[in-house]
Parts: structure tokens; sequence; C-alpha cells
């Protein structure tokens, strides 16, 4: 099938709301066979969704979701707490009902902000609000600016953000306004994206789309890439398993009342894609040791899916080693000082983690907004009908200092306190000189059994 | 009658009759052009590539309106840009030609971090084959061929390429790719003179 990028701009202009482009997902892509069979019940945690695994370049890989979306609103008309809280868990007992919670069905993780936690229960929060022992503050912390991020970077204040995940993007599309037409949500984004796809050869997804939107460097992603910048970011090993993300299960965290056991930490962002850049100017080995690590010279040539397991972990200091030998970092290096265990854990229910292990659950997606397909505020947020490059980047940690010492690891800022000191955005930090994020906020993500209004009924 | 033939005459003398690599007669270097693409061989004592087609609205006339760098190292390798700035939004149309007389093996250049070399052509990604020349593209190049897609290919024991950077109005790779598949085919030999 051939697009025009007019017939691809004026789809997506027509439907700012609707499908718009992400219908071509439907179009270019097939859902990949996932079993129909409804779970036995639903676990405890909102942001775990099951997903099978296949096998690329002789690595076990996650199969993500074809379709994700993620919804932020503010409160507004809002008198009675308690009766929102009951028409909003009505709703998502009615949508739990209709899906399976799978991709084939639909997975909703609803995640509530400070804004909120102030505004409508802070008495509740000052008391129930979980206590980072590592970090010695709440788990929500407020939402900042990393080293690399741009000075206009906007820091978000929206009340609640809601992640859909599915294969089917009329599952997304319904259980969207199933929950956003209750009348005391005032909608401030819809973001929409795609993952996968080409783990069965053949060009992927994000290859299908971005060339379909004619967006610049589309031509040069590599056929089979699961995401726009040509390497699997889906390895099992590299995810962090099971329920290791949630507040409890390292100890990082002081569940006080426990209120929020089987919780956790989102941090949303949306980060530009400079493909063209990270093409035409980085050749494959560099790619590698961005994307990596300085001094892995023994990757295929076009090799996508590079081992990222426990074993392939390098301790703080030879990513120091390797900075003061290349004057460069790479991305996973810097960052697993922080994401992965440093020694062997047993978690609070008994669960062994190996040394390695990676602690952030990722949920990130590509995209082809500029930067969201829907803002209540597009001058504010830059809204743009011509179609982007991007990752709207979502990630589960147990913490917010947990995401920042990630997201400061990756910009060489160690958490002993240690600086691999280059400029920002410098090409010899990891990615960074090819990313810019355009927006961030940091959520908590309450258990299912408290996932409406959080606190409202105490 | 008399300048058509004067003026064949003088294009027989300078050598600026073109043949393809493999040898077969092709359509000479145009007319305004070939004085300094003659000078050119000249000076580096070498055969050049003399383009016959350039991307809108590029010429290749050696000294005109478009012609940006112009360039002979001591070890006679050359560099030869044509750059139209649109200074209104319209974009850059650039084309480089480089030729390194007598060197087979493709130079270093210093790295984008540290003190380090690397390839001045890099991540190759297939073939083109037109005019008896089978070019490999070069996707990562550097210093003034950064950010273009560039053709390498050998002729006698020397090395020669032609770039075009990746920029609107040519903004996909596979429009720059089209545009140097024509200036592949477009390509004369110019001999130097005896």
């Amino acid at each position: 099938m051939r697009l025009t990028r007019r017939t691809f701009l004026g789809g997506a202009a027509a439907a700012a709301v609707g499908g718009g482009i992400y219908e071509l997902v439907d179009r270019l892509g097939s859902a990949p066979a996932r079993p129909l069979a409804e779970p036995a019940g639903m676990p405890a945690e909102q942001h775990l969704l099951d997903l099978a695994t296949t096998h690329s370049e002789g690595v076990e890989v996650v199969v993500p979701p074809l379709h994700s979306a993620v919804v932020t609103a503010n409160l507004d008309n809002l008198s009675d707490l308690h009766g929102a809280q009951r028409q909003l868990e009505d709703v998502l007992r009615r949508i739990d009902s209709t899906y399976a919670l799978t991709p084939a069905g639909l997975g909703v993780t609803v995640a509530w902000s400070q804004t909120y936690f102030d505004t409508y229960v802070s008495a509740q929060a000052k008391a129930h609000l979980p206590y980072d022992r590592r970090a010695q503050k709440s788990v929500l912390v407020p939402t900042r600016r990393f080293p690399s991020d741009p000075s206009n970077t906007i820091l978000e204040a929206n009340d609640v953000a809601v992640l859909l995940r599915s294969d089917r993007v009329e599952h997304i599309d319904a259980a969207r306004k199933d929950i956003f037409d209750l009348p005391f949500f005032t909608v401030t984004s819809i973001r929409r994206g795609f993952a996968g796809g080409g783990f069965g050869g053949g060009q992927s997804l994000p290859k299908k789309m971005a060339v379909a939107a004619g967006v610049p460097g589309a031509d040069l992603i590599p056929d089979g890439s699961e995401l726009f910048l040509g390497f699997t970011s889906t390895q099992k090993a590299a995810l962090g398993p099971g329920t290791i993300a949630n507040h409890e299960t390292l100890g990082y965290v002081d569940l006080r009342s426990g209120y929020f056991r089987n919780g956790t930490h989102m941090h949303l962002s949306h980060i530009s894609e400079d493909l063209e850049a990270w093409y035409l100017n980085f050749d494959f080995d560099e790619r590698v040791l961005t994307a990596f690590r300085p001094g892995m010279t023994n990757v295929r040539q076009g090799m996508q899916t590079v081992p990222q397991g426990p074993a392939a972990v390098s301790p703080e200091a030879e990513l120091v080693r390797q900075f003061h030998k290349t004057g460069r970092f790479g991305h996973s290096a810097s960052i697993q000082v922080t994401s992965r265990l440093l020694q062997d854990t047993v978690g609070e229910d008994g669960t062994h983690y190996p040394k390695g292990t990676a602690i952030p659950q990722r949920a990130d997606f590509n995209t082809l907004d500029n930067p969201f397909a829907f803002s209540a505020d597009p001058k504010h947020d830059g809204l743009s009908n011509e179609p982007a490059a991007g990752v709207h980047f979502v990630v589960f940690n147990p913490s917010g200092d947990d995401f920042e010492r990630n997201r400061l690891a990756m910009d060489g800022v160690l958490p002993d306190g240690k600086k691999l000191s280059v400029p920002p955005r410098n090409r010899a930090a990891g990615f960074n000189s090819v990313l810019t994020t355009t927006h961030r906020q940091n959520f908590l993500v309450p258990p299912r059994r408290h996932r409406s209004f959080p606190l409202a009924e105490l | 009658m008399r300048v058509t033939a004067a003026a064949g005459l003088v294009a027989l003398a300078l050598g600026v009759l073109a043949q393809g690599a493999a040898g077969a007669p092709k359509a000479a270097c145009p007319a305004t052009w070939a004085r300094g693409w003659q000078k050119l061989a000249d000076k580096v004592g070498a055969p050049v590539y003399c383009p016959t087609w350039m991307p809108n609205p590029l010429d290749a006339h050696i000294g005109g309106q478009y012609q940006d760098i112009y360039s002979i190292s001591k070890d006679r390798s050359y560099l030869v840009g044509f750059l139209e700035h649109g200074d209104l939004g319209s974009g850059d149309v650039h084309v480089n030609f480089r030729g390194y007389p007598g060197r087979s093996t493709i130079p270093t250049c210093p790295g984008p971090v540290g003190d380090t070399k690397v390839p001045c052509f890099a991540d190759p990604v297939g073939h083109m084959t037109a005019n008896g020349i089978r070019a490999t593209v070069y996707q990562v190049n550097q210093g003034a061929d950064q950010w273009h897609v560039l053709l390498l290919w050998h002729y006698r024991g020397s090395l020669y390429t032609v770039s075009q950077h990746v920029i609107v109005p040519y903004d996909s790779a596979t429009r720059v790719k089209q545009n140097l598949q024509r200036l592949l085919k477009s390509l004369v030999l110019v001999q130097p003179a005896r």
C-alpha cells in the first residue's frame, strides 16, 4: 500500500482525537497471535500486563502491544469526590469485564499526580503516601528537568493520566471514551503510538508508519527495527520482572499505612527523536557504542537485538574507566549503574532477584505525535499536525527518586556524586544528542483496589 | 559552422570528450563547464569526473555562481562543491565531488569524540551501477560530506566520490539516492592534457 504524504496528513488533521494516523497501524501491521483466555484473576498491580515472548536474533524478547495511548486530564466540576470515585470505579469495572487483561483485550493503568493529592486529598496524602527511605522523601517527587533537557521542557501538572494498551485500537478508543465521558474529567492531552512487529521478518510497524508519514530519516530505519532507533528494547532479561517495580518489593520504600502496597511510580515524558542525525551522522559501530557502551566491538553489523541480560551489565568502575579512556559513555552502560541490582536481592515476597536484574518496567512506545495527538492548549504544548518521530516514554519504578537516579545516570551524573563530565546533549553522552524531551510529569500508580480517586474514601 | 568546428577541436585538444569508466564513448562535459574541469584535471594530473547533470538548481560550473569549496591538497586529492543556500527556508542543495589520485583506500578523518580517527566514509548500505561504474553507497560521512549520502568508486587505482546533502528540498535519503543515481549516469571522464 502506498500512502502519499498529503493523504497521510489529511488523515491526521481530520481525526485529531479519533484513530487518525494511528488507524494506519491496523492497515500496516497485523496483531500478533495472543492467547484469548481471560486470566484467572486481576492482579493487585495496575501496571502489570501479561505479555508473550518470542525470539529475535537468538534473544528472548517481550512482544509489546501494538497500540498504546496515554490520556491526561484535569478534574473539573468536582463537587462530590466520593461520588466521582464510585462513578470512575464503575466504569473501570465495566471495562474489566469487557476485555481480557492481555494485549488481545486491554490493559488500563490509572495514575494520579501530586497535583491531585495536594488539591483533593492533601490531609490523607500526608498520612498515607509511601516514603522513600533511601532518598528520604516521598515516593512522588516534584517533576524536574534533567541536565540534558532543554530549558523549555514543559513540566506538566495534569491531575491524572490513564495508560491504555492493546493490540486493538478500537478497544483503546472505546475505553478512552467510556472513561473520559465522565463529567468531572477535562481531557488535557491524548498521546498515541505503536511498537513492535518485525520480529517475524519484514518491515516493523515503526518503520512502516514512519515511511508512510514521511518523517525525516524514515527511510534510514532498519527494516525489522522494533523501535525507530534501530535496536530492540524489550529484551526480557533487560526488563524488570514481575512485581520488582512495586513500591514495597526491594525495600526502598516505607509503605506507612500500606494503602499503596502493590502500587508503583510512573514517569511520563515525550521525547523527540532526530532520526536523520542518528542514521546519517552515527555509523553502525558508533550507534552500538552510543546505545550500549564504548568498547563493544563484537557486534555484527546490522544486529538489532544486542543481548543485555544481567551478565552484560558493567559495574560503575568500568563505566568510569571507559569514559576516561574514550571520552564518552553509552546509554545502557550509564543507566545500568542505577537501573540494575548491584547484588543478589530477595524481594519482600521472597522472590530472588539475581545481581544485574533490571528494576524499571518500561511501557514506552514510538509515536508520530508532534508532540501529542490532541492538546487542550495547543499553543502551550507546541502542537503541530506535521508528524514527527518520537517516543512517549512511560516507565514504572519503585519511587520517583529511583527514576531520577536512572535519568541522571543517563546524563552522566552517578548516584555516588561522580560526574562523567560531558556538555549537555553532547554526542559523547549516549543518545542525548539525538533526543529532545518536550514534556515531563511524575505520577503515582495506586494498586488496582484504590485506582479510582485514591484516598478519597478516607 | 566554423565556430562549432573550432570548439570541437579545442575540446579534443583538452581531452574533454568523455568516456565512461568502461571506456564507451559518452556525452562530453558541457561546454560552459568543461574549462574548469579540464583545469582541475590538469592541476591534479589525473582524470576527473565532470557531471553532465546536476540537481536543480545547481550547475557544475567551476567558478560559477554555485561553486562553493574548491580545494586541492598536496597529495593531489581534490574537493569541489556546489551549493545553493536557500535563505528563505527553501533549503540547501549541496553536491560534492572528490578525487584521490593514486589512492584506493578510504581516508580517515578526525573522530566526532575524543582524539580518534574514523573512516571519512562509513556505513555502506548498497551499490549503484551506471555508466560502467559500480559505486558503493555510504550513509555516514565526515567533513564536508557530513549529513550527505555518498557514492564511492575506483578508477584505475584512484578513488572518487560524489555526495549530496540530505536536506530540504531533497529531504530524504531516498530522494538523494535518486539524484545520485542520475549523477552517476551523467558522469564523463576528463583526462589531463598531455
